[in-house]
């Protein structure tokens, strides 16, 4: 099946809640108030932010999509729309094909338990049956070169080594729609060069690839369409190339 | 048609069915970590509940001047339910901001997925203690009867469905208004004294019909009557039935309209 996402006219607004409006006492004197005076209950209800405006645009089989703009711009949020964690506020988005979210990787991760658990836990998580996970779990061992380790629980790992192993357990997904959030950097150096292959190998069986990050060179001989965010909006949208320079002069004025 | 197709708390439903084997892991993993590093493991709570239980039952037998046998019985019967009940009651206002907030923020599962997670994980640890009450029914009157076999299944059934709907309903409504979590804990000590867990209806005498106005007295009865061969009563069957048709209807409703902002709750 061709992959296909399609996003019309998206927006998407993430009210914040202040803590006194989290409570009862405050919505019943508020309503006692709201009874004798004029002020409506969203007046001093809830504040909004807008987290993304205005957001057009179709990606078809085979594209490869980077994600730029500066940091709070909406990068992870677009990402999170397009997997479904969100629901836009208004607007129309149809998706075809199979999503694997690698937006979290350390998703389902139990302190307490082992190493061999974990990736079984994350693994059944995302939805695979466990002898699904019995299968590529060789591979999955391997790749973390975590070895005897995989046999304690999580919770005495250091962050390299939890780091390692969430990437060793992410990258055995299916391909599909890769949604991915920049994540590689962690790890020692001879994990952060054989992740990146791992994740050039995996971009390139991925029927759409949308990618957050910040490596302009990776960016560069990655993807052949990019997508500049500022403030929720798409400033620009087109060739990697151009996104790039465009994504620069943010910082140059 | 068109609009069930589009009707979210339908295609939650009908996504957590087809994906029970991931649930049902989950929280059978969940049980597990929960007895990591013990010793005695799940037999722990099964040593507590007779622990309690025993001392309960010498102690009221005595005040209530009952034959303790016979009480014995019921008190096991009518406590160990009433864990299951109680626990999941104090478990569902933190379903969705909880542990399970890091899971809906991180991975596009619905939220019924984590209801229902937890849900089976207190199915399951009543599970390990239905064995208890056979044994000490079976020990006390020698005999137990065979609709057990039909009765308990459909009741426990009843009462994992109205887990799930009030875990979802409950849980909404305390991500969003942080009270709900205070309320429900400082209410369910009490309502073990309410509920005919310790004492039997018929002790009320004349009040024996205000019983019913409690919800909890349906999903004891429900499981308990047949398990330990009291009498059948279809009052209980009818309230069950009629608090399940109820929390249906709520559950569609609220979870339809409110779905979608339950992340930005938690």
């Amino acid at each position: 099946m061709k992959s296909k996402i399609l996003l019309e006219n998206i927006y998407l607004d993430f009210p914040i809640y202040e803590s006194e409006s989290f409570s009862f006492r405050n919505k019943i004197t508020s309503m006692s108030k709201s009874a004798f005076s004029r002020m409506s209950s969203e007046d001093k209800g809830s504040k909004v932010v807008h987290g993304l405006k205005d957001i057009n645009f179709t990606f078809n089989h085979g594209d490869k999509i980077a994600l730029l703009g500066p940091n709070g711009s909406g990068k992870t949020t677009l990402l999170k729309l397009l997997s479904g964690i969100y629901s836009p506020t208004s607007g129309k988005i149809v998706r075809e094909g199979d999503i694997s979210c690698m937006i979290d990787i350390g998703f389902g991760f139990q302190s307490d338990a082992t190493g061999y658990e974990n990736i079984i836990y994350a693994g059944i998580s995302r939805g695979l049956r466990k002898k699904d996970i019995e299968k590529i779990m060789p591979e999955i061992v391997d790749f973390s070169g975590l070895g005897e380790f995989l046999d304690m629980p999580l919770r005495t790992y250091s962050s390299g080594m939890q780091a390692r192993l969430a990437f060793s357990t992410a990258i055995a997904s299916a391909p599909g729609i890769l949604l991915m959030d920049e994540f590689f950097s962690t790890g020692d150096l001879e994990f952060s060069k054989k992740s990146k292959d791992k994740v050039l190998e995996m971009m390139d069986a991925s029927s759409i690839l949308i990618f957050a990050s910040h490596d302009l060179e990776l960016l560069k001989t990655l993807c052949n369409k990019a997508i500049c965010l500022k403030h929720g909006q798409i400033s620009y949208y087109g060739n990697t190339e151009e996104a790039i320079d465009h994504y620069k002069e943010f910082y140059e004025k | 048609m068109n609009f069930l197709k589009k009707n979210i708390a339908l295609i939650d439903v009908v996504f957590s069915i087809k994906n029970y084997y991931s649930w049902l892991y989950l929280s059978y993993f969940d049980l597990k970590l929960k007895y990591r590093r013990t010793f005695l493991g799940p037999w722990w709570v099964v040593i507590g509940m007779a622990i309690s239980a025993t001392a309960m039952c010498f102690l009221w037998s005595t005040i209530f001047n009952l034959d303790w046998k016979e009480y014995l019985t019921y008190l096991y019967s009518g406590f160990i339910i009433w864990m299951w009940i109680s626990q999941l009651v104090v478990d569902a206002p933190e379903v969705f901001y909880g542990e399970a907030q890091k899971y809906i923020k991180a991975y596009p599962n619905p939220p019924l997925f984590y209801v229902l997670r937890k849900c089976s994980l207190n199915l399951l640890l009543f599970l390990h203690h239905v064995p208890l009450i056979l044994v000490v029914a079976y020990a006390v009157n020698k005999k137990i009867e065979l609709n057990v076999l039909y009765s308990l299944p459909i009741g426990m059934f009843v009462v994992f469905v109205n887990s799930i709907l009030f875990t979802a309903i409950v849980g909404m409504f305390s991500a969003r208004y942080r009270d709900i979590e205070p309320l429900v804990k400082s209410l369910m000590p009490p309502m073990l004294l309410l509920t005919p867990v310790l004492w039997k209806p018929e002790m009320l005498g004349s009040y024996i019909n205000y019983i019913y106005l409690n919800p909890f007295t349906y999903f004891v009865g429900i499981i308990r009557n047949d398990l330990i061969g009291l009498d059948f009563d279809i009052n209980i069957w009818i309230g069950a039935l009629a608090i399940t048709i109820f929390q249906l209807i709520i559950f569609f409703i609220l979870y339809s309209k409110k779905r979608n902002r339950i992340i930005f709750w938690i």
